[in-house]
């Protein structure tokens, strides 16, 4: 049976198996369907310092083979995210990578202080990414001086591990990803989802209130596999890799394009055992192929 | 409609496989304790019932012994990948002992254009039962249902629960036209429940909205010429629920008002934040909290 640990950065994974933040929760509404603790690591949807409310109106649309979201990073604010589900992650055993939210530098580092006093927490995605906020998110990850800020900010605040999880919305995502690493980021999360409209011709509206959306799903997987191995050949250090996957022959896309780690994210939303058949999946590949070890595909697309 | 209209499928091989078969002692454990099951169905009829309104069939053994009044499935179309989420489908009627449930639905867009086309034996995979039903008060004695348009089918269950309890059961339904007051007889429950009838086109009943219809009723009540209703469901496009949750607040304060509100969902099972509706105690997910609430929860 070929062996499916890696090391991500400090964490040890059992498998190379995460989520996408904001597909999952914390896991909670899934424990019907998987056993979490199969999965290589937890991701939790984003926590800000305040609650925040998310956007108003229409929030998904189904577009071919995706779908636009204009969530808006709803969570209920730092405080609650560990009264009401950190006792219950605590009891899982599977590291937990939180993502943090702000709109200003400020409030990513208030987040990260706060979780600096939970033993649940192992590490930290910090999103500057997010198309569906007006302040922070996207603005700070499309800029390299931006997001070396906040992720220099981050760095201050803990020992944890830190992945800048990035926009795709770039010219260069290679650039952004080196400023991050050289603010101190202990790894790069991408690719966060590619900014998109839907229209209603009979209202001659965008359908979702905002306008535009972030779009995912199997319709992103060829944008996020150019830019994790764009990423791959400008850094060091561990990649997650994530964007459409939904089976495992998409994962080892994504090991092959140099990531150490992937996440379903979509994919749960239509099949909610997806991540369970990609662990599968990878696992009988591996085997088939006579890949021993899944780190040997790490990276080693043949150009 | 009789309920031997879909008889088991004639193969005796469980769909599903091998995995579905080991565990389902512990999946129906499991939904038993309110939680969801992934079932492969097949497909047992499908046919147009009004224009532009067809029922499916789908044999579901499994949802079907577990599934309340207003409680729905998510729906996926295996074979229509390109439109990749799951359809939430309120269950129109369900057959514990035969094994199947019903879905009414609406040919809206290209996904329901394409289950029009579905066939008896096609497989797909549901996600189910989801979210919360109907809660009318043990103590119920009257009780008035409120429709409009395909709103009529999570009612459809309910009024036959409530009726065999010995419920008295007035409906008063809407629709554009007359073809199309779909789930009549089941609302009817055998001529046991009452039904009145509001048209748009006024091709049957009041020439108007089941709103004009619910009104009516619950003022008649107030002014004490027919028994008070305690408890009150109503189902159909947002603008005509909030209507009738302002007359009910007015006319019949004390009844406990329930409404089905359907939003736009991805998950289905509380994960996303896609279907959030405005409540006194703050944003909640209509696929998991909901799909009925308290009317008097609900922020217009």
């Amino acid at each position: 049976m070929a062996n499916l640990t890696t090391t991500l950065g400090s964490l040890t994974m059992k498998n190379p198996v995460t989520v996408a933040s904001g597909t999952f929760g914390v896991g909670r509404d899934y424990a019907d369907f998987v056993d979490l603790n199969r999965l290589g690591a937890l991701t939790s949807k984003g926590v800000s310092a305040k609650p925040w409310a998310g956007n108003p109106g229409v929030r998904i649309a189904e577009t071919p083979s995706g779908m636009l979201n204009s969530i808006g990073l709803q969570n209920p604010g730092v405080e609650a995210f560990c009264a009401e589900e950190l006792p219950w992650v605590e009891r899982l055993d599977v590291p937990f990578i939180v993502n943090v939210s702000g709109h200003t530098v400020e409030e990513y580092v208030q987040v990260i202080e706060r979780l600096e006093r939970e033993e649940t927490v192992d590490a930290y995605e910090i999103n500057i990414s997010c198309p569906n906020v007006d302040a922070g998110g996207m603005t700070f990850g499309t800029d390299p001086h931006a997001a070396a800020a906040v992720i220099a900010a981050c760095r201050k605040a803990t020992k944890r591990d830190c992945y800048a999880k990035l926009t795709p919305n770039v010219t260069d995502v290679a650039e952004i990803a080196r400023a991050c690493v050289d603010a101190g980021a202990d790894g790069i999360s991408l690719i966060n989802t590619v900014l998109g409209m839907a229209i209603d011709i009979r209202s001659r509206r965008p359908v979702l209130e905002r306008g535009v959306g972030g779009l995912s799903g199997p319709a992103i997987k060829p944008i996020a596999l150019a830019q994790v191995h764009a990423v791959y050949r400008a850094v060091e250090v561990p990649i997650i890799g994530m964007g459409g996957i939904s089976c495992a022959t998409d994962a080892i896309e994504f090991l092959l394009a140099g990531a150490t780690a992937v996440a379903v994210g979509t994919a749960n939303f239509i099949e909610p055992t997806a991540t369970m058949t990609v662990i599968d999946g990878i696992e009988q590949w591996c085997d088939e192929e006579g890949v021993d070890n899944v780190r040997e595909l790490i990276g080693a697309l043949e150009e | 409609m009789s309920d031997e209209r879909y008889p088991r499928g004639s193969s005796d091989e469980p769909i599903g496989g091998e995995t579905a078969s080991a565990n389902d002692s512990c999946a129906e454990d499991a939904a038993r304790a309110g939680r969801a099951l992934l079932e492969e169905v097949r497909v047992l009829d499908n046919y147009e019932e009004a224009p532009g309104v067809w029922v499916i069939a789908l044999e579901s053994p499994r949802v079907a012994s577990l599934i309340r009044p207003g409680q729905f499935v998510h729906l996926r179309l295996t074979g229509f990948e390109a439109h990749i989420l799951r359809r939430p489908i309120s269950v129109y009627g369900t057959d514990a002992e035969a094994g199947f449930i019903e879905l009414m639905y609406q040919v809206v867009g290209s996904g329901t254009d394409w289950m029009t086309k579905l066939e008896e034996g096609d497989v797909l995979d549901l996600i189910g039962p989801l979210g919360q039903g109907w809660r009318p008060p043990l103590c119920a004695r009257r009780a008035l249902l409120v429709t409009g348009g395909l709103g009529a089918a999570p009612l459809t269950m309910l009024a036959e629960e409530l009726i065999d309890a010995g419920v008295e059961v007035e409906t008063v339904m809407g629709a554009p036209t007359a073809q199309r007051l779909v789930c009549r007889e089941r609302l009817e429950g055998d001529g046991r429940g009452m039904v009145q009838v509001a048209t748009d086109d006024g091709s049957e009943g009041l020439h108007g909205f089941s709103t004009v219809l619910a009104e009516e009723r619950l003022q008649a009540a107030h002014d004490g010429l027919i028994e008070p209703y305690d408890y009150i469901a109503v189902c159909g496009p947002a603008p005509m629920m909030r209507i009738v949750c302002a007359t009910v607040a007015r006319l019949a304060p004390q009844a406990l008002c329930e409404i089905s509100l359907e939003k736009r969902m991805a998950c289905g099972i509380g994960a996303c934040l896609s279907c959030v509706v405005e409540t006194v105690d703050g944003l909640k997910r209509s696929c998991k909290d909901g799909p009925v609430f308290a009317a008097e929860e609900v922020v217009w």
